[in-house]
């Protein structure tokens, strides 16, 4: 009997000991906490790169998604022959330096969507705090351009207060809301915008105003016949950025689209 | 609002948290938590599987599930102490070491503990009455009626996992208006409870219950056959492996589905979220987790295939199995593909990508679905070929409708494979309304099949009964390592629900601002995930023993005690 409990045991220990070992011997990562950027406003463009790159692979997590070519655009490697990120940010977007590029990118997500990429990217900057948003948008420069994130912009994030005016400066402008909100990356209004979503030229036909402000707050509530396997791609958050009014003014100038 | 001036003045005037000796707070919470949770998974699953067994007893007219049924139920009753307990324990740790947390909690969901507390109370009596009624309540009406406390004994559970599940929901997917400047006394108890993943949770608890629940009575029949003296005894708990098993591996099945759920909705709650499960510094996880489960998958397999030689008949299947083995080892590789890796700089640039140019291709979901569903269907078939070991169908269609079930297998592998091909040249948001097709396919398979065997088994002629009994030792040691890997992995997983939350008590509602909030790495959850598996199969392996020295085994014998339990 004594045989027969010495080996129940050796089995139970054993395959725990392989367990715990194997998980001991793969590479360990361990998520941290944000911490505070202490860089001065004399830092180096190599010292807010280097640590962009630990919030790049760290809590920023970028790399789940940036690098394999499907989820999101490469960023530290070539993108379809148009080279790392460093080198071809600045001309993204018409008008835009690489700097305020990527950070729009990093605060705004759905403001400018690269082609054949759904608006799937949270905002960074509510996970981040904004001296390290500035930290990654320096490390992203320094991959194949130049990095003009100075100590003066960490500087001046750090003690900016938080923007109390919230979405879109706060505005109850529907056609602001729907250009902060990205509406047209994947939904067709007034002759502009994608077809990925439901046309909503006419959307006050077919939804009057409380329907369609469900719609924005909760996207899963109800999904329109024909695009059902692209539910679940409208961002969730709406309902929380913006303000009860700033909801009901999209919601009422959406409506009198008959 | 004086409430939430009293909780700020207490949250002022109180440390926010305090520290435990040696393995810290953290620490403390972690064992207790996890231990707890074990043991509620025990005491929730073992009456399912009672009651499922006290039915089949009843409606079969079998006493040996009768048997089975309130040999399981004796073991609750310590099982039910220890679970009650090492809850005390966690509550003590939660409000001496978390104090701003655990005082928050408490502000929204208060009432529902108190419900909690008067329904653990109403299920120790309810199991009290099941357990002492059992021979009084043995035949006729009577007998009914202590099914029904059994059925009972299930619903106070159940109800008591959904409200613990609406706390730790809660702190994973707090409803998306609720934040941090939100007074928790505002806060209706309702809405807190009815979050994003309560609901998914809850499914997928109450399913790997019943996976949990069946593993561990089959680890506790197979110890009992190790330590059996007589053939009697060794065939009786033999067959109890066996029925453990099977509903574990049943449930297992639907288990990888109910996961996926849950794994959509966090995702639909939060993509940052999702990413950091699935992509994140807890990638490493999943490829930990496919390991395991193909552990999972090898050993029931293995288990099943040792059986069918103690079954007359089924050496013709046996050529077969090597196929099936190639399937599963195969499937386990794929899907143990490491994919989305974080990776610095010059890994990313080394290998083009953050994924190797060559596995990439495997680590897709596209490749992991198809391997799993692929998996299942050969589990499937290994299960029945075990099934139909000693029968010799005599339904004139038995031909045919072998031949259907052949088909059938072939058309649910080939949907499987199309899908997963055709993953590659779609779209991601097209690709993962695949993996519904592929489910959809092997799930279809399943039940068809079964429903044709069940037809076709009317009647068959048996080629000789099966010498229960009559399995190696070596068969028994799978059952444990079945049972330690289930365990396991109900550690894992829950690591990696609760650190999906990183350095947030409750996501973005209330942060963690302790010397633990940054998430370990998984060297550090593993060696706590051991020590928690380890505690608790010592004392359940005490528990067993507990229950033999209490009163013999309730194996019943053909001859021995009447046949028709409950008539």
């Amino acid at each position: 009997m004594w045989a027969t409990n010495l080996k129940v045991i050796g089995v139970v220990l054993g395959t725990l000991f392989v367990y715990t070992l194997i998980c001991n011997k793969i590479p360990q990562m361990q998520s941290e906490v944000p911490q505070k950027i202490t860089l001065g406003p004399n830092a180096t463009p190599e010292q807010i790169a280097a640590a962009g790159e630990k919030v790049f692979s760290g809590v920023g997590g970028c790399g789940a998604c940036h690098g394999l070519g499907t989820r999101a655009p490469n960023l530290l490697t070539d993108e379809k022959g148009t080279g790392q990120i460093g080198a071809r940010c600045g001309k993204r977007e018409p008008g835009k330096t690489c700097k305020q590029y990527l950070f729009e990118s990093l605060d705004q997500p759905t403001a400018y969507v690269v082609s054949g990429y759904q608006p799937i990217m949270p905002r960074i900057t509510k996970l981040v705090p904004p001296e390290q948003a500035w930290a990654l948008v320096a490390y992203l420069e320094s991959q194949g351009g130049t990095v003009d994130v100075t100590g003066a912009d960490l500087g001046a994030a750090a003690s900016a207060p938080a923007p109390a005016a919230g979405f879109a400066g706060g505005s109850t402008d529907p056609k602001a809301l729907i250009k902060e909100a990205g509406c047209r990356n994947c939904h067709m209004l007034d002759g502009e915008g994608q077809t990925i979503a439901p046309d909503l030229t006419h959307v006050g036909s077919r939804r009057d105003a409380a329907a369609i402000r469900k719609k924005i707050v909760d996207p899963a509530s109800d999904v329109t016949k024909g695009f059902e396997s692209f539910a679940g791609v409208m961002p969730k958050t709406f309902g929380t950025d913006m303000s009860a009014a700033q909801l009901d003014a999209l919601a009422q100038f959406l409506a009198g689209h008959k | 609002m004086t409430t939430h001036l009293l909780l700020s003045a207490a949250a002022d005037s109180v440390r926010s948290y305090g520290e435990f000796p040696v393995i810290g707070a953290r620490g403390a919470v972690w064992i207790a938590a996890q231990v707890h949770l074990m043991f509620a998974a025990f005491v929730l699953g073992v009456p399912m599987f009672a009651v499922v067994a006290e039915a089949i007893g009843i409606f079969a007219k079998d006493a040996k599930y009768d048997g089975l049924a309130k040999e399981f139920t004796r073991l609750l009753l310590v099982a039910y102490s220890a679970t009650a307990i090492w809850g005390a324990i966690l509550v003590f740790l939660l409000s001496t070491l978390y104090t701003r947390f655990w005082a928050y909690l408490t502000t929204v969901f208060g009432p529902s503990m108190w419900l909690y507390a008067g329904l653990f109370f109403f299920e120790s009596f309810t199991l009290y009455l099941y357990y002492y009624g059992w021979g009084r309540w043995k035949y006729g009406r009577a007998k009914i009626v202590h099914w029904t406390l059994g059925i009972l004994l299930n619903v106070w559970g159940t109800i008591v996992m959904l409200i613990a599940n609406s706390w730790l929901t809660y702190m994973m997917t707090p409803p998306r208006d609720i934040s941090s400047t939100t007074d928790p006394t505002t806060i209706k108890l309702w809405h807190a409870i009815s979050n994003a993943t309560w609901m998914p949770i809850n499914i997928h608890r109450l399913i790997a219950n019943v996976v949990f629940g069946g593993a561990i009575a089959a680890a506790y029949a197979s110890y009992r056959f190790l330590a059996a003296k007589t053939d009697e005894e060794r065939a009786y708990y033999d067959w109890m492996g066996y029925v453990g098993n099977f509903i574990a591996m049943s449930a297992l099945i639907v288990l990888p589905f109910a996961g996926y759920w849950l794994g959509r909705e966090i995702y639909q709650y939060d993509q940052s979220m999702g990413i950091t499960m699935m992509g994140g510094f807890m990638s490493w996880l999943w490829v930990i987790q496919a390991f395991l489960i193909a552990v999972l998958f090898l050993a029931g397999n293995y288990y099943l295939w040792i059986g069918m030689g103690r079954i007359p008949g089924a050496e013709r299947f046996r050529p077969y199995i090597k196929y099936l083995l190639i399937v599963l080892v195969l499937g386990a590789m794929v899907w143990g593909t490491p994919h989305t890796m974080i990776a610095d700089s010059k890994e990313l640039a080394a290998m083009g990508g953050s994924h190797h140019p060559l596995l990439g291709a495997l680590g897709v979901m596209s490749a992991k679905n198809t391997a799993v569903n692929l998996m299942i269907l050969a589990t499937f078939l290994s299960f029945l070929m075990y099934r139909r070991g000693n029968k010799e169908f005599t339904v004139p269609w038995a031909s045919t409708g072998t031949k259907i079930q052949g088909a059938m297998f072939v058309i649910a592998a080939g949907i499987v494979l199309f899908y997963g091909i055709r993953g590659y040249f779609v779209e991601a948001i097209v690709r993962i309304g695949f993996s519904v097709y592929q489910v959809g396919a092997v799930l279809a398979c399943i039940l068809c099949v079964t429903v044709i065997d069940t037809m076709m088994a009317r009647g068959a002629k048996s080629v000789g009964e099966i010498q229960w009994g009559k399995m190696p030792a070596r068969s028994q040691y799978a059952l444990f390592i079945l049972a330690v890997t289930f365990t396991w992995l109900m550690g894992l997983m829950g690591f990696a629900r609760s650190g999906i939350r990183q350095y947030w008590h409750i996501w973005q509602v209330m942060e963690d601002t302790s010397k633990y909030a940054a998430t370990p790495a998984l060297g550090y959850a593993s060696r706590m995930i051991s020590l928690c598996v380890l505690i608790f199969l010592g004392l359940v392996g005490f528990v067993f023993w507990l229950g033999g020295l209490a009163e013999k085994s309730t194996f019943v014998s053909p001859g021995k005690e009447g046949q028709n339990v409950g008539h």
